[in-house]
């Protein structure tokens, strides 16, 4: 229940982040069982490099705490969408966090927004969503996978976050949103192989006085189609944007200095002693040698309110008619 | 519907295609708009987003009021009749529009519809037939433009705010780019559930703005908005118009005020009871009447501050290292601080900083790259021109257990 509010105490159940290193963060279920891959009821011991953590000790410390391992220590904290989305169990490629915050900010959500999610993959993005939409908005997330939508169901239920979440099995692009979720959205996401297929389904879903879009692809061929529609479809403001965050390795680096000026004189016979090199310290910001170049592109509209609509798609047909 | 209604008193986004101004409505209000005064008076009493034609007030120049409109006039009823392959046989030699600077003026004065002058354009352009069919268009949108005679009232939001401010000069906001801002918010979990505290030294109160925006409505959260002058920057609070309740959680406090009654005074508690004498509350009531707003603000903001905060966010222009010193002993254990600066070097030493302590881990140090692209048939890339945005600090905070 640990994504549920900010806590103090590790409760048996929680999921725990913990912290080796800054490449090394893994996520630990607080239990002294677990089940092994065969059912069998075993320890719940996590190895790590610094030695195994029985994780059923970690019940009852507070979060953001040092804890001993066999062969060093670690830390552990309380799970953030941030957290998690390094951590989380991989069952699909996941949306990161650069592309997380700009998806929240553009699709303008808050405290009580409606939002709707095809499709929910592994729940990286769901998570950032629940948050942003809580105490008073909720999640609805759509995947065409039934082995995923079982898991990421449980996933939530066991975050504690299932009360601001539906998790249906549907493919949006042959089914649309559904007729409970008409006009009721304030925003919807997409991330399909066609999501210009979803675009009529999602200005159906999307309320009356109006809402934001976005489409997450990686390839430029799916934004094509998916302006087109949308600008077809009356949308405004349609704009593609990528984003990719680079981290730095901060150092201080020693670096030697040449000094040619001894060349201009002639070598003096009796001076022996060997000057001393000199030795330039520099802070500096190391990018890594390969990061990520792309990950997505992401394509954002808006649906204008009711009353603003025919003037917004009359103005699109006339660009349409020079495309 | 209400809320969609323009009233006066309302902060409104006006745009004119990409341009954008933040404008408070008033009586007689008008908005001045590159060289054009646009009476918009008439906008009052519609809804968000309608359009309204800029319509020439007789008599004078670049002068117009407002009308609405239900149908565009729009340019491209300009019809293209031939179109060349490439531009060999196009020659820049200025003599290509036959009108005259002021003959086209003239029409502008005239009231024209920007339509009928981009007509009157091409009529006598020399070479528009011979462009191609790209660059017909790509002539036409830029005549369109600047002859647009349209205009839309948008409800500001964070999304236009940012994108406004940024637009009309990024030195208003410390250099704060999109990205950079929705990072700060994700980075240091904010939402409904918490207690925040900003030091921000000068993003027209756009950061405050955007905090509050995700604390939200009817929830228990607050921010202590940190500000080094009088006065805090406010125009993106005012301009989103929160409700009282959700403006009133945000806790606008001087730097220096605050932390000195944090540090030299005595903060008296709260009383919760709600059952004892009301004599003795309004007692109360009268003594804290008495105090300056500021006073009461910068106590009510030590006892947030007294119980620890969530999340901490700075975005300075001073050197951040010693204003985090000081702000980070109010971060609860196991929160995230999160700096903002436009240059590199100072998060550097900030850094090193938190390294020595060693009770901060998760120390990130990252910026982003981010363009837009142009999507149009045959015609898609990155847009030609880009922007850098700011570095952004991240780190956890540890419980130092004492034993």
């Amino acid at each position: 229940m640990s994504f549920r509010s900010f806590k103090s105490t590790i409760d048996e159940g929680d999921t725990v982040i913990l912290y080796l290193t800054i490449h090394q963060i893994y996520s630990v279920k607080a239990e002294v069982k677990t089940l092994s891959k065969k059912g069998v009821l075993i320890d719940n011991v996590f190895q790590t490099q610094y030695g195994a953590l029985k994780c059923g000790d970690l019940i009852g410390q507070k979060y953001g705490t040092k804890i001993q391992l066999s062969k060093g220590w670690g830390y552990v904290l309380q799970p953030t969408p941030e957290l998690w989305t390094l951590t989380l169990p991989h069952r699909t490629q996941i949306i990161y966090t650069p592309d997380i915050s700009m998806i929240i900010l553009q699709l303008e959500l808050a405290p009580g927004s409606i939002v709707i999610e095809s499709g929910t993959g592994s729940g990286s993005l769901s998570h950032a969503f629940i948050r942003s939409v809580k105490p008073h908005g909720h999640l609805h997330t759509f995947d065409f996978h039934e082995q995923r939508v079982q898991t990421v169901e449980e996933e939530f239920k066991d975050h504690g976050l299932i009360e601001w979440v539906t998790v249906k099995k549907r493919d949006v692009c042959s089914e649309g949103f559904g007729s409970e979720l008409e006009h009721r959205a304030d925003a919807v996401f997409l991330d399909l192989p066609h999501p210009w297929l979803a675009v009529p389904h999602s200005k159906l879903a999307l309320k009356e006085t109006g809402g934001r879009i976005c489409s997450f692809s990686p390839c430029i061929e799916q934004v094509q189609k998916t302006c087109l529609i949308l600008l077809k479809l009356g949308f405004h403001e349609i704009q593609t944007i990528e984003i990719i965050q680079t981290q730095y390795s901060i150092q201080t680096r020693s670096i030697g200095v040449l000094n040619l000026d001894f060349v201009k004189v002639k070598k003096c016979e009796d001076s022996q002693e060997k000057q001393e090199k000199e030795i330039l310290r520099t802070v500096t910001a190391v990018p890594p040698t390969t990061q990520p170049g792309h990950t997505g592109f992401l394509t954002f509209a808006t649906l204008p309110p009711i009353w603003a609509r025919t003037l917004a798609q009359e103005n699109n047909d006339l660009c349409t008619d020079c495309v | 519907m209400e809320e969609n209604t323009i009233k006066v008193g309302n902060y409104v986004i006006i745009q004119r295609q990409n341009y954008t101004k933040l404008q408070k409505m008033k009586e007689n209000c008008t908005v001045t708009l590159g060289k054009d005064v646009i009476d918009i008076d008439a906008v009052l009493g519609h809804r968000y987003d309608e359009t309204f034609r800029m319509v020439l007030k007789s008599g004078t120049k670049r002068t117009y009021m407002l009308e609405e409109v239900s149908q565009l006039t729009l340019t491209n009823n300009t019809q293209v009749e031939e179109s060349g392959i490439d531009n060999r046989d196009i020659i820049d030699d200025g003599k290509s529009q036959t009108l005259s600077k002021s003959e086209i003026e003239n029409l502008r004065d005239r009231a024209l519809s920007s339509g009928d002058i981009v007509q009157k354009l091409v009529e006598n352009s020399r070479t528009f037939n011979s462009k191609t069919e790209y660059s017909q268009e790509k002539y036409l949108k830029k005549k369109e433009k600047k002859y647009f005679e349209y205009i839309q009232v948008r409800k500001p939001s964070i999304r236009l705010l940012a994108q406004m401010f940024y637009r009309q000069d990024p030195n208003k906001t410390l250099g704060i780019r999109l990205d950079d801002l929705s990072q700060l918010l994700t980075y240091a979990n904010v939402h409904s559930d918490g207690h925040y505290l900003l030091y921000d030294s000068g993003t027209s109160g756009l950061v405050a703005a955007s905090i509050l925006n995700s604390i939200g409505h009817d929830t228990r959260g607050h921010l202590v908005h940190m500000h080094p002058g009088n006065e805090c920057q406010k125009s993106a609070l005012q301009a989103m118009h929160f409700p009282d309740e959700q403006q009133r959680r945000c806790i606008n406090v001087n730097l220096y005020s605050v932390l000195r009654c944090y540090h030299q005074n005595d903060i008296p508690e709260l009383t919760t009871e709600t059952d004892t004498a009301k004599r003795k509350q309004t007692e109360e009531d009268t003594q804290q009447r008495k105090k300056p707003t500021w006073q009461y603000e910068n106590e009510r903001a030590c006892r947030i501050l007294r119980e620890q905060v969530d999340g901490l966010i700075i975005v300075a222009k001073e050197h951040p290292v010693n204003v985090t010193k000081e702000l980070i002993a109010f971060l609860k254990g196991d929160r995230c601080v999160v700096v903002f600066s436009l240059v590199r070097e100072p998060l550097q030493d900030l850094y090193f900083h938190l390294k020595e302590r060693t009770d901060f881990v998760s120390i990130n140090l990252s910026s982003n790259f981010m363009r837009s692209y142009q999507v149009l048939p045959e015609r898609t890339h990155p847009e030609v021109s880009m922007n850098f945005g700011g570095y952004i600090l991240t780190a956890y905070k540890l419980i130092k257990l004492t034993c």
